[in-house]
């Protein structure tokens, strides 16, 4: 086939941004045999604010590796919730196909590429029209081999006037130190429907990430994305971007980040704007430490009549050898369009100290509050427990601060 | 409560106060005027210990202690609190986060949710950042709330009424008013529209970084009202030419 051929010369294609990976150096093909969910385990699915010890009674999909190891669908939410792995919807559906691959493009990179050729894996999850699951869908991918790649490729669709919250969280057995995690994942938000998607992720120093996002959001639909990032890895690469074709449709991309060690990360996001009426939101805050590098790139498109989109990209310098780098960009195509952006970096601000210090705080206190605050997940909206379980894990990356 | 003696200060290798006596008694409110760029704010960061301003000579002592080589944070935990004119916007730290840390031991829940109530501040602007979009109003009933909070034995309120509509002043005056009764503060005015509700017991003039004049807070605010500080730069000259 044409295509294949086509997506197998993509193999050597370097993705546009981040640090070019040697695919030959990681393991592919065999796994360990995953045993059981034990405390390691249910402890790291914690951190990325996953409650594995609950999985009976939520919505739960853990893929180990390779492979599903768990999923179900919380009782109450029976019939309004699909949810199986992409293997099984292929089979099931026609339909299916036509949604896969529509996103992203296989042929983006050599990650996509790889992922189209070889994925294992991967959710389903399919809002029924008008249904509103009220509690979140909670997804855990865990690598659990050492030195593997793990590419995954997920579709979700919220059909019309549907409600649901995803919460997905990868992260790594606390045995395993280098490895690559590649998700490509496509997420369809139909008319008036709204979908919330929130990522934590929790990895060690020697590993890397490449994750494809893409999202389609038709009329009045609403999409919005969290994601946290906490802690080490290697190297890290990703840049969702949404299309929000429909009138009247929303998106808000909230991300914080934290980094430390040799953590080297290119975190994006990217909206157009093609409905008209439509509007964006993303925000992008990042925190360095150490020799951490980060670049965040926002990325917004007017293209449709009264349509509006603002940019926030803000970092934070805890270490003279830590480096950040923003690029925000705006481009309008429509004269009815209004952007905006914000962008700032710098080290704690000394105003901002001595103000908290005149209220009666410690220096120590006020930069912790300072830190924290650039760190702040409450405009997320989290659930409960889940904001909890993600304020735990910013404690444990911020120990000493 | 507080003695200020021939303080010199300078920021960033400039002189702004050249000078400065003030003695303000347990109990008492005073009343501070001077024209733009006189030194008034000045002067309220060198009584807080705000890094950056220099004593070059002179002495401040509160409660009987000299704190004019004491840290800042040293000074807050003594009893000094101050209302900035301009405070730092900074995003992340919610209203209620920084209210609730500041009470910590100081105020109940009860207590704090009936000052709040008294400075009109409800749930949506404790859930707002510090600072980052509040307007004027809402600088200073934060301002207030957050002074306040911290039972300071002595308050400085720098320009409390100033880009503040009607409605406001009334409820921040009123609330001054109130817990200015059993404690000591030092109010810097411009305009002096907070005269109104707080009445201290004396005021002084700052013209070019020294008081110029001391007395009726009523009296030199009049005089100010009809001659301007035109009139006090004069008693300036005088003050200059008896020096010399």
């Amino acid at each position: 086939m044409l295509r294949d051929e086509e997506i197998r010369k993509a193999l050597e294609k370097p993705a546009k941004y981040g640090v070019d990976l040697d695919l030959s150096r990681y393991e592919f093909g065999e796994a360990e045999e995953f045993t059981e969910i034990d405390r390691d385990v249910s402890k790291r699915g914690m951190e990325v604010g996953v409650d594995l010890d609950k999985k009976e009674s939520l919505s739960t999909f853990l893929h180990v590796d390779y492979s599903t190891v768990y999923k179900s669908v919380q009782r109450q939410f029976k019939g309004d919730l699909e949810l199986m792995t992409i293997d099984e919807a292929l089979k099931k559906y026609d339909w299916v196909r036509d949604l896969f691959w529509k996103l992203r493009d296989p042929c983006e990179d050599k990650y996509t590429a790889f992922t189209a050729l070889n994925a294992k894996g991967g959710y389903f999850m399919r809002i029924l029209e008008n249904r509103k699951i009220l509690i979140p869908i909670q997804a855990c991918f865990l690598l659990f081999t050492q030195g593997i790649i793990q590419p995954v490729h997920n579709l979700i669709i919220a059909e019309p006037g549907s409600e649901v919250h995803i919460l997905t969280g990868c992260t790594i057995h606390p045995r395993v130190t280098r490895g690559l995690h590649l998700g490509v994942t496509e997420i369809y938000v139909r008319r008036g429907a709204k979908l919330t998607y929130t990522m934590v992720h929790r990895w060690g120093p020697e590993f890397d990430v490449r994750s494809r996002t893409g999202i389609l959001v038709e009329d009045r639909g609403i999409f919005i994305s969290n994601y946290v990032m906490l802690g080490e890895l290697r190297t890290f690469q990703s840049q969702p971007s949404a299309r929000l074709i429909g009138s009247y449709s929303r998106t808000s991309m909230n991300n914080v980040v934290y980094l430390k060690g040799n953590s080297e990360m290119d975190l994006g996001g990217e909206v157009l704007l093609e409905g008209d009426g439509s509007r964006a939101e993303i925000i992008l805050n990042s925190v360095a430490e150490d020799d951490a590098k980060i670049t965040t790139r926002g990325r917004i498109l007017g293209l449709a009549n009264d349509v509006k989109g603002h940019l926030s990209c803000r970092g934070l310098m805890l270490s003279d050898r830590a480096e950040i780098t923003t690029i925000p960009i705006l481009e309008s195509k429509n004269m009815n369009s209004e952007l905006s952006h914000e962008a700032a970096i710098g080290k704690i601000a000394e105003d901002q100290l001595n103000y908290l210090v005149a209220r009666g705080l410690s220096r120590d206190e006020a930069e912790s509050l300072i830190v924290r605050g650039f760190l702040d997940v409450s405009k997320m909206q989290l659930p409960k427990p889940v904001e909890e379980g993600v304020r735990r894990t910013i404690e444990l990356a911020l120990k000493g601060f | 409560m507080l003695r200020i003696e021939n303080l010199h200060v300078s920021i960033d290798g400039r002189l702004v106060l050249r000078g400065v006596d003030l003695e303000i008694g347990d109990g008492e409110t005073h009343v501070l005027f001077g024209p733009n760029g006189s030194g008034k704010t000045s002067l309220v960061m060198s009584i807080l210990g705000y890094p950056g301003y220099r004593v070059l000579s002179g002495r401040i002592s509160f409660d009987g202690v000299d704190i004019t080589d004491k840290p800042m944070d040293e000074r807050v935990r003594m009893g000094i609190g101050v209302v900035f004119q301009n405070p730092p916007k900074i995003y992340g730290i919610r209203l209620k986060d920084l209210i609730k840390i500041i009470s910590k031991s100081k105020m109940s829940g009860a207590e704090i949710s009936g000052l709040m109530d008294r400075l009109n501040i409800n749930s949506s602007l404790l859930n707002r950042y510090l600072n980052v979009g509040f307007s004027g109003g809402e600088i200073k009933r934060s301002e207030i709330a957050q002074v306040l909070t911290m039972k300071p034995k002595f308050v400085i309120l720098d320009e409390p009424d100033s880009g503040v509509d009607l409605d406001n002043l009334q409820l921040i005056g009123r609330e001054l008013a109130e817990n200015l009764k059993d404690r000591s503060g030092l109010i810097i005015t411009h305009h002096g529209y907070i005269l109104n509700y707080v009445k201290p017991v004396k005021a002084h003039v700052m013209v070019n970084g020294v008081i110029v004049c001391n007395g009726e807070p009523e009296t030199i605010l009049n005089r100010i009202k009809e001659s301007g500080y035109r009139w006090c730069e004069r008693c300036y000259e005088m003050r200059r030419s008896e020096r010399l």
